[in-house]
């Protein structure tokens, strides 16, 4: 059942934790770290992504100090994938499942239950499946898509450079320039 | 015309210090933290945290000024809470039924220096931290910070792959950036309208107006 509180303005948490096949964790590790010395991201290839990230959990933190009654363990490593990103889950899953299909295959393919088609709807509904809700999801933009803010962040460093070269103009060469750098949507 | 002291270069330095690699990309800082909920209250918590925190979390969605104190924060991007009481299952060999405590995922995504980023935790959000972290195993009050930061250590687990869609880009220059931008929406609609010394006393208003956005 998927919760509201995953949603803020128009951006979306989303969590899947996943069950690493035992035997198979350190070729997962091994793959997702090298992922940046490979090349851009493949996150990159979803473009509606903030921020997003993979992590291996070997299993949960016991200390004797604490007083726990009993230890707790997890029953193998699990991946956890979340990601901040902009819209609706179905239609950001079906993309992930197009775009990151190859990789998916390295990714959730050493996972449990994993589909052996690693794309579409087969792997939608194992993410799916194992997502986990939040309770609550802080945004500090939540109405700014990612489009936008790079945007945005392009506008700004044309600004800046504006007010520090446009110094000194007269009114009419102020405008003329304003208006060329500006103008027309720009 | 007015003078302008845009002097900050838009590709801001690298900031970002204090954790593994591989929690970083760019300016950007992942930090992943999970925590083991107590079954009883206790002095820190009147009311075990599996009652108590879906609770906080349903009041603190709903009341805007408890998220406000968060947003004092400025260099978080996003950050969540999730309890975890059961996780999905998918078949053997994965163990299937309830986890024995529940767990509290924490993920943020901030810039600047893990140290600083807890001390402003601590600091800022003294209350609302023990609020979170109260009914979690080993929580040691946010301050002093030396004990919490060695809690969060223990418990964080380092990312495998971090993205970031805007790496060079801090929180604080992407909030600016969009209040520039809708600023400059209007100037831009309206410029070319304008005689030129209407345009030139547009202009200065709208340099004062977004001067700390620059």
């Amino acid at each position: 059942m998927r919760s509201s509180a995953n949603v803020v303005g128009q951006a979306y948490a989303f969590m899947a934790m996943t069950p690493v096949k035992p035997g198979e964790e350190e070729a997962l590790a091994s793959y997702l770290r090298g992922l940046r010395a490979a090349g851009p991201s493949p996150l990159e290839r979803l473009p509606r992504t903030h921020l997003a990230r993979f992590v291996i959990v070997p299993d949960f933190h016991n200390d004797r100090s604490w007083k726990q009654r009993q230890e707790e363990h997890l029953d193998c490593q699990y991946l956890i994938f979340t990601s901040n990103f902009d819209g609706d889950l179905d239609s950001y899953l079906d993309e992930l499942c197009s775009e990151l299909a190859g990789e998916a295959a390295q990714i959730w393919g050493h996972c449990i239950g994993c589909p052996e088609q690693t794309s579409g709807g087969a792997l939608k509904r194992y993410l799916k499946h194992n997502q986990i809700n939040t309770g609550i999801f802080f945004a500090a933009y939540p109405h700014a898509t990612t489009a936008k803010v790079k945007r945005s962040l392009r506008s700004r460093e044309r600004m800046i450079e504006f007010a520090r070269t446009s110094q000194g103009l007269d009114a009419a060469a102020l405008q003329q320039r304003f208006l060329r750098e500006f103008g027309d949507g720009g | 015309l007015a003078r302008v002291s845009a002097t900050t270069t838009p590709a801001a330095p690298i900031t970002a210090t204090g954790t593994a690699s591989r929690n970083v990309d760019g300016q950007a800082i992942a930090i992943t933290v999970f925590s083991t909920i107590r079954p009883l209250r206790n002095l820190l918590a009147p009311i075990p945290g599996r009652a108590f925190l879906p609770l906080l979390f349903a009041v603190t969605r709903r009341v805007a000024p408890l998220t406000a104190t968060l947003r004092q924060l400025s260099f978080i991007h996003f950050a969540r809470w999730a309890v975890i009481t059961k996780l999905p299952y998918n078949g053997p060999p994965q163990r299937q039924g309830r986890l024995r405590y529940p767990h509290m995922y924490f993920e943020s995504n901030f810039n600047g220096g893990w140290e600083e980023y807890i001390d402003a935790f601590s600091h800022i959000l003294t209350r609302g931290m023990t609020a979170f972290w109260g009914s979690s195993y080993g929580f040691p009050k946010p301050l002093p910070t030396a004990p919490f930061k060695k809690y969060i250590q223990d418990n964080e687990t380092e990312a495998d792959h971090y993205y970031s869609a805007y790496p060079d880009a801090t929180s604080t220059m992407i909030q600016r950036a969009l209040v520039l931008d809708d600023k400059l929406a209007a100037l831009k609609r309206d410029a070319g309208a304008m005689q030129p010394d209407a345009f030139a006393a547009a202009y200065r208003r709208f340099l004062t107006d977004v001067q700390h956005c620059l």
